[in-house]
């Protein structure tokens, strides 16, 4: 009882001290040390950020292996160029405001994996459509703008493109068809019934349940969308 | 409900969030401390839509205001705590 007591003394003299006025420092040394300070943390802050976007902090989790195993055999990781492109060039977007609201919802898959969702190699191909959607349908609102970062129609050579490729292309500039129209899976399987629900996707209306339409319109309106989802051009 | 989530934390580490909070901490009056910090919102969403009024989402505006409203009042009340003069 006494014990809990002076614990508590404690942490109350401890919450005085920090709201009663410095006697010991100047303004000055309060303003530098506090800016000094800043710089530590806005620095460390930064660092965590960059280093939770390396592929060696993705795949360190069990549950991404099979992710990796994947990955490892498409061409964004192998390729005659050497320049790859890693888990987070991919998912998390570049912007400040994005990449911070992608990175509080990437909490998500802290939990997912302490809880183990995906651990098996059943419950990861059960799981599959639905990973696959949720990046399909991000993808979709924002234009592809992950894939952008890289890739821009404005400096493609047509000419050296395959001819197939070329006017596939072309038809995606004329038609405002997103990279992931086309391109999915690129750098994971597909599951088998995946253009089934690639097509409920470009329809959402009529694939969604009533009770989260307002859901899913609020999450569209939080998006800079640059088309409309399930447009006739699709 | 992530979306929601994840737009909060974003806008609470961004300009709203920290120059609400800081601009919260210049003045002891809470409704114009909010105000301050509803207009870093509002600034905050025009920045990053690149100043084209039809490129600003809804939900982030909305969000990125709140926040800026709610961290301008916390700034604030910082300020009536922390300074004693």
């Amino acid at each position: 009882m006494n014990n809990r007591q002076d614990k508590r003394n404690r942490l109350s003299r401890l919450w005085d001290w920090f709201w009663s006025p410095s006697t010991q420092f100047s303004v000055g040394f309060t303003l530098i040390s506090g800016f000094l300070i800043g710089i530590l943390f806005w620095g460390g802050f930064h660092w965590t950020i960059e280093a939770s976007n390396s592929e060696e902090f993705c795949v360190s989790c069990h549950s991404m292996e099979t992710n990796l195993g994947e990955y490892r055999q498409t061409v964004h990781y192998y390729n005659h160029s050497g320049v790859r492109a890693v888990c987070s060039d991919c998912h998390v977007p570049k912007e400040w405001d994005h990449k911070m609201k992608a990175k509080a919802i990437a909490v998500k898959d802290v939990f997912y994996e302490l809880i183990g969702s995906i651990d098996t190699r059943e419950k990861y191909e059960a799981r599959r459509i639905d990973m696959a959607k949720t990046v399909w349908k991000k993808m979709r609102a924002t234009d592809s703008r992950e894939c952008r970062n890289c890739h821009a129609f404005e400096y493609m050579d047509f000419t050296i493109q395959e001819t197939r490729a070329s006017s596939e292309h072309q038809r995606g500039i004329d038609e405002g068809i997103t990279c992931i129209g086309c391109h999915q899976g690129v750098a994971h399987k597909l599951p088998p019934n995946w253009l089934e629900e690639y097509e409920k996707l470009k329809n959402p209306v009529s694939a969604t349940r009533p009770g989260r339409l307002w859901v899913d319109a609020l999450a569209n309106a939080g998006t800079h969308q640059s088309y409309s989802i399930g447009s006739p051009a699709e | 409900m992530l979306e929601i989530l994840g737009t909060l934390a974003s806008n609470a580490l961004s300009l709203p969030g920290i120059l609400g909070l800081g601009i919260g901490m210049m003045t002891r009056q809470p409704y114009l401390a909010g105000s301050l910090g509803g207009l870093v919102g509002m600034l905050e969403a025009m920045i990053f839509s690149g100043f084209s009024l039809a490129q600003i989402g809804a939900l982030e505006l909305t969000f990125s205001v709140l926040v800026g409203i709610a961290a301008g009042m916390i700034g604030c009340m910082i300020r009536r705590k922390g300074v004693k003069v």
